[in-house]
């Protein structure tokens, strides 16, 4: 029995590791182990020395697991320490997982659904395909009105084109519901402008519109003014300019601060640290009567902005075709 | 429009302090942005000199020595090599010391002469030479000698390129604008001068005109004898010139001159070719022929509204004169025309015709009545200083009449503009303008605002309200944020699109942008593929024929960014948009007339070939995981997959997904015959759903997992090839309560099978919710599924 313990401690001493050291145990405890080998032993024994031997061996065994499982515990801590010395070159490049993106004209228009949809305005959409009635007419936009010049648009037959702005889904959308109405129309539209750095004959728009009593040119600017600080920071501010738009009476230019440069004067500004951006106003009369509205009783405001320019001035992109030419490395790098 | 700064300062009095800069500044804040500041070169020490005497030089056979009288100083001794000076001309001279274009004058002796200056030219002014003089710019006679020259005739004022938008025809002149930077500037104009010396009057009037056309709505004529055609006085040729106008002759000129100056255009008529002194303005009869000014001969029509004499046209309303009355050399008696006409008939002409002159541009706009009257007293001041006899001038059509006035409630200025406003500021905004401003009767709360006749635009309320904004400033409009309001409008469509772009991104997928308008080459790859094609809506007025027709699919422009990925690069693409037919017959509707527009999302997977069995694609079966994964995130159920065929997508290689009853999306291979037509070397595949028709996602309900253990057992069966592993599939589900999940996982054919039979390896989860399946229970419904497949598919189980 001495012996027999005598081998089990060297062999477990010299066990390097917990696969040698499970041997061991098979070896010795298992079910055709020395030990078992020797408990099988006690039946052939005279039944009064049965139980003082029965004893004696459950000694020896319980002092046989003892080693082993000190010398578990031994090899296990053995192999942690060893998994801790481990160092990898973290630096090596990771493994590059299938990863998908939006474009940054869609961000671009999200970012700004989201501010407006945020504030109570529903996100209207509609077809690219227009009637001259809702491009112009509607508008207060009559035909052959000097106005037409600068919309210059693509017809498919007679009273037919593609929208020259997004503006059209304000009488659409204010003849079908009445008022107030508080909406942004996100969307494309389309102009015969030769295609070059700064123009394209497709391109998005975000319209806004809000009718109700009492709204006036303060509210526009306080809502673009919180338009231009989520798109582009906290230090924008808005500045209107005097203009024309038949749709609308009294008429603005939007203008915000430069992000290139906070207004100090740069490249993407040429240098007057403003940045053209739009155009707004409050809906002429005209188009509230067309619309089913009552000038009498509600005022309203609109404006335009262009989502390219907006994308390009965020992104540092100087030339609009890098948006439309879906270069793989491009649309990689925008994400 | 060309604004000469020096041709401003004729009617305002402007500070040196105040820079091109600034005053660009201030026609932006009043709506009038500056594109453009023509810098002006910096000259000096140019005065006026009169030629005293002019001699060859003694040592040169092509120079003068010239004696040169300046102002009260002696003399002084110029050599030039010109040879358009003769003694008593009046000319620029540099002095010492000046700056020219490119140029200083110093002290320099030419052959043995000190030459103490220089005769210049119109170059050396930086005045356009072909415009001018060759050689030395001959100047009138009673300039005193000595004059600034630079300053006299404002050659060192630069020129503004102002934006004048298309309400503001009043704006397209330079008084118009010196009124505007007057108003910003809290002073008044000098009006030009209308004053006439003398009317020469005859007994009878010999010169009629008569208005046949409602388009015509005004005519002044007025008459002019004893005219003499020669070049206009310099200081008119220069503000023509810096205005890009180039000076012709008096005549032509003054016409120019005053267009330029009031808006007004002008036309003069030789009165002798003018058959019968009498002038029609009526519609042009088919066909009738004009020779214009340009020597153009154009074929008329009815569209067009002509100034004709008794017996053909003399002129095209509003758009160009005609060759056979222009103005001659010879010519003593004129007509002149100070017209206002219809501005869209003369819009239209000028579409019709591809002609835009200046004249039109003003008249295409819609001139008031008022600039006729002053457009003709304005250039019978200018002739009769050119020495014409001045005859009383007529009018024809409307009257002249004052706007009526317009009410504004005070209040209304700072409801409208979101910034406090006194009635005193909105008074004298409006009077800096030139309206009138009466208090109204009462309580003093409204006005009644009387617009100058110059300003044809100002007609309702909201229009003087943006006057009075103008003028005050947009920058005090106060930011505020509107309440939020309560409204009906929905924003479904929105969602609906936005969701199905972040799902796809989710997916491993890049968004492209592509342009809906596409060549013709789109459709012909579908044709020349034997694709079919819907009806493909066409652009009538395309800007190239890359962009004339609309896409019917956003699968090609996927595609064509498929065939430029690099070498064996796996791509992922998508893009929502529109997609465009021509309407079948008989679908036409308000909405969309003859055209049938609806919203899309196309998603492509391009992966290297592989090698693989004929009757398996691994590319596919990635592809369609994918696309199932996305509708389910999409619409909250699993959609089912039915085999089909659809133009453009390979025809054993298609399937429809069907989620609630509806067939939502068409996923599979893209056509092989378009690939080849792309130059695609890969394995490509191609979805669209129609994502405004989803249904609506559904919020699925809680069910308890079952708490107990569950039995997998996987089998093998053999099948004749043509039974999909969606039979089996059905066939084990078959409202057997025990079956928790089938999947199909291997499919193999060969040798093993046989010919004409495929192995499909299925596994199956049983469990109950309830309890324990026992061994027994587990057994049966194997034993039952087994019955089902062998009955229903013809199934032999393996193994």
């Amino acid at each position: 029995m001495a012996a027999l313990g005598e081998r089990f401690r060297t062999a477990v001493a010299e066990a390097a590791d917990r696969e040698t050291l499970e041997g061991i145990r098979v070896a010795f405890l298992g079910r055709s182990g020395e030990m078992t080998l020797v408990r099988r032993t006690i039946g052939t024994l005279p039944p009064g020395e049965r139980p003082d031997a029965g004893k004696i061996i459950n000694e020896a065994t319980s002092a046989l697991e003892v080693d082993l499982e000190r010398r578990a515990r031994a090899l296990a801590d053995r192999e942690l320490d060893a998994e801790l010395d481990i160092a990898i070159d973290v630096t090596f490049p990771g493994n590059v997982p299938i990863s998908g993106s939006l474009h940054p004209v869609r961000r671009a228009m999200e970012d700004a659904c989201d501010y407006f949809a945020r504030r109570g305005f529903a996100v209207v959409l509609g077809n690219e395909i227009e009637t001259e009635y809702f491009n112009f007419d509607a508008l207060n936009i009559p035909a052959d009105h000097p106005a037409r010049e600068g919309l210059d648009s693509f017809y498919l037959q007679p009273g037919w084109l593609l929208r020259t702005h997004t503006s059209p889904m304000q009488v659409r959308t204010m003849q079908s519901h009445p008022a107030p109405v508080a909406i942004v129309v996100p969307g494309k539209a389309y102009r015969r402008d030769a295609i070059d750095a700064r123009h394209s004959p497709m391109f998005h728009q975000i319209e806004g519109l809000l009718v109700a009593p009492g709204t006036h040119l303060g509210h526009l600017k306080g809502m673009l003014t919180g338009l231009f600080r989520e798109l582009f920071g906290a230090q924008q501010a808005v500045r209107f300019r005097p203009s024309f738009f038949p749709f609308t009476e009294p008429s603005a230019e939007v203008d915000t601060t430069c992000p290139g440069c906070f207004g100090g004067g740069c490249k993407t500004c040429g240098g007057s640290g403003w940045i053209e951006i739009g155009g707004s106003g409050m809906v002429h009369p005209d188009v509230l009567r067309e619309s089913g509205y009552d000038p009498g009783a509600v005022t309203g405001w609109a404006f335009g902005v262009g989502i390219e320019r907006i994308a390009m001035v965020r992104q540092d992109i100087d030339d609009i075709r890098a948006l439309f030419e879906n270069d793989s490395r491009v649309l990689a790098q925008l994400a | 429009m060309k604004l000469p700064i020096a041709w401003l300062r004729d009617y305002i009095d402007l500070d040196q302090a105040l820079s091109s800069d600034d005053i660009a500044a201030r026609f932006a804040a009043l709506g009038f942005p500056v594109e453009h500041v023509e810098r002006r070169p910096k000259l000096s020490g140019v005065v006026v000199g009169r030629l005293a005497t002019v001699e060859k030089h003694p040592a040169a056979d092509r120079l003068f020595v010239c004696s040169v009288e300046i102002a009260g100083d002696r003399p002084l001794t110029i050599a030039t090599a010109a040879t358009n000076v003769a003694a008593g001309d009046v000319v620029p001279v540099a002095t010492i010391g000046a700056e020219l274009v490119g140029l200083s004058i110093g002290p320099r002796t030419m052959r043995g002469i000190a030459s103490e200056g220089m005769l210049c030219s119109a170059a050396e002014l930086g005045l356009e030479a072909a415009w001018f003089d060759d050689g030395i710019l001959q100047l009138e006679k009673t300039l005193a000698p000595g004059t600034d020259f630079i300053a006299t005739f404002g050659l060192g004022d630069d020129v503004l390129d102002v934006e004048i938008t298309a309400n503001r025809v009043d704006a397209m002149s330079v008084v118009g604008l010196a009124r505007e930077l007057a108003a910003s500037l809290g002073t008044t104009i000098r009006e030009p001068s209308l004053a006439i010396e003398r009317y020469h009057t005859i007994a009878e009037p010999d010169a009629r005109v008569t208005l046949e056309s409602a388009d015509c709505k005004r005519f002044v004529g007025q008459r002019f004898s004893n005219v003499v055609v020669r070049p206009a006085p310099f200081a008119m040729r220069v503000r023509l010139a810096l205005a890009g106008q180039r000076p012709i002759d008096n005549l032509v000129d003054i016409s120019n001159f005053v267009m330029l100056e009031t808006a007004q255009p002008l036309h003069f008529y030789d009165i002798d070719r003018v058959a019968g002194r009498h002038l029609i303005a009526r519609d042009a009869r088919a066909g009738e022929p004009i020779r214009t000014l340009d020597e153009a001969d154009r074929a008329l029509d009815e569209r067009f509204l002509v100034i004709a004499d008794e017996r053909e046209p003399q002129g095209i309303a509003g758009l160009k004169g005609g060759a056979e009355s222009e103005i001659r050399a010879t010519t003593t008696e004129i007509l002149l025309e100070s017209a206002t006409f219809s501005g869209p008939r003369i819009r239209r002409m000028s579409v019709a015709l591809g002609l835009r002159t200046e004249a039109s541009s003003r008249h295409e706009k819609g001139l008031p009545l008022g600039l006729s009257t002053w457009g003709a007293a304005r250039a019978a001041h200018l002739l009769e200083a050119e020495g014409a006899l001045v005859h009383p001038p007529f009018a024809v059509g409307a009257a002249d009449i004052a706007a009526a006035p317009i009410r504004v409630d005070v209040s209304r200025f700072t409801a409208l503009l979101g910034m406090s406003i006194s009635s005193a500021e909105a008074r004298a905004a409006l009077v800096s303008l030139g309206c009138t401003v009466e208090v109204s009767e009462g309580d003093g709360t409204a006005f009644d605002v009387v617009a100058p006749p110059w300003r044809g635009d100002i007609r309702i309320v909201e229009d003087v309200i943006e006057e009075v904004g103008r003028i005050v400033g947009y920058d005090r409009v106060v930011a505020e944020m509107p309440p939020i309001l309560e409204h009906h409008v929905s924003s479904d469509a929105y969602r609906s699109e936005s969701r199905v772009a972040h799902a796809l991104a989710a997916h491993g997928y890049r968004e492209a942008f592509s342009f809906s308008l596409q060549p013709a080459a789109v459709a012909a790859r579908y044709a020349n593929a034997r694709i079919d094609l819907p009806a493909v809506v066409e652009i009538t007025n395309p800007l190239s024929e890359d962009q004339r027709y609309l896409r019917f699919s956003l699968v090609p422009g996927l595609l064509e960014i498929a065939a430029r990925r690099s070498g064996d690069a796996v791509a992922r693409l998508f893009e929502i948009g529109h997609v465009f037919e021509r309407a079948r017959s008989g679908e036409t509707h308000a909405a969309s007339g003859d055209f049938s527009e609806r919203a899309r999302a196309a998603w492509l997977l391009a992966t290297p070939a592989t090698d693989e069995p004929a009757w398996t694609d691994a590319g596919f079966y990635t592809f369609k995981g994918e696309s199932l994964a996305l509708l389910r995130a999409l619409t909250g159920s699993d959609a089912e997959t039915v085999t089909a065929t659809r133009p453009g997508w390979h025809p054993g290689k298609c399937a429809s997904l069907v989620v609630a009853g509806k067939d939502v999306a068409t996923i599979g291979a893209v056509d092989p015959r378009l690939l080849r037509a792309y130059g695609i070397d890969a394995r490509v595949f191609a979805a669209q759903l129609a994502f405004d028709d989803l249904p609506a996602r559904t919020m699925t309900r809680y069910r308890t997992p079952s708490r107990y253990p569950a039995v997998t057992r996987d089998i093998a069966l053999i099948v004749d090839p043509e039974i999909p592993a969606s039979a089996i599939e059905y066939a084990i589900r078959s409202d057997d309560d025990l079956v928790a999940s089938v999947h199909v996982f291997d499919e193999y054919r060969g040798a093993q099978v046989g010919d004409g039979k495929k192995s499909l390896a299925v596994r199956l989860v049983l469990q109950r919710i309830d309890r324990t399946l026992t061994d027994t229970e587990g057994d049966a419904a194997i034993a039952a599924i087994l019955d089902r497949l062998r009955e229903r598919c013809g199934a032999q189980i393996r193994g």
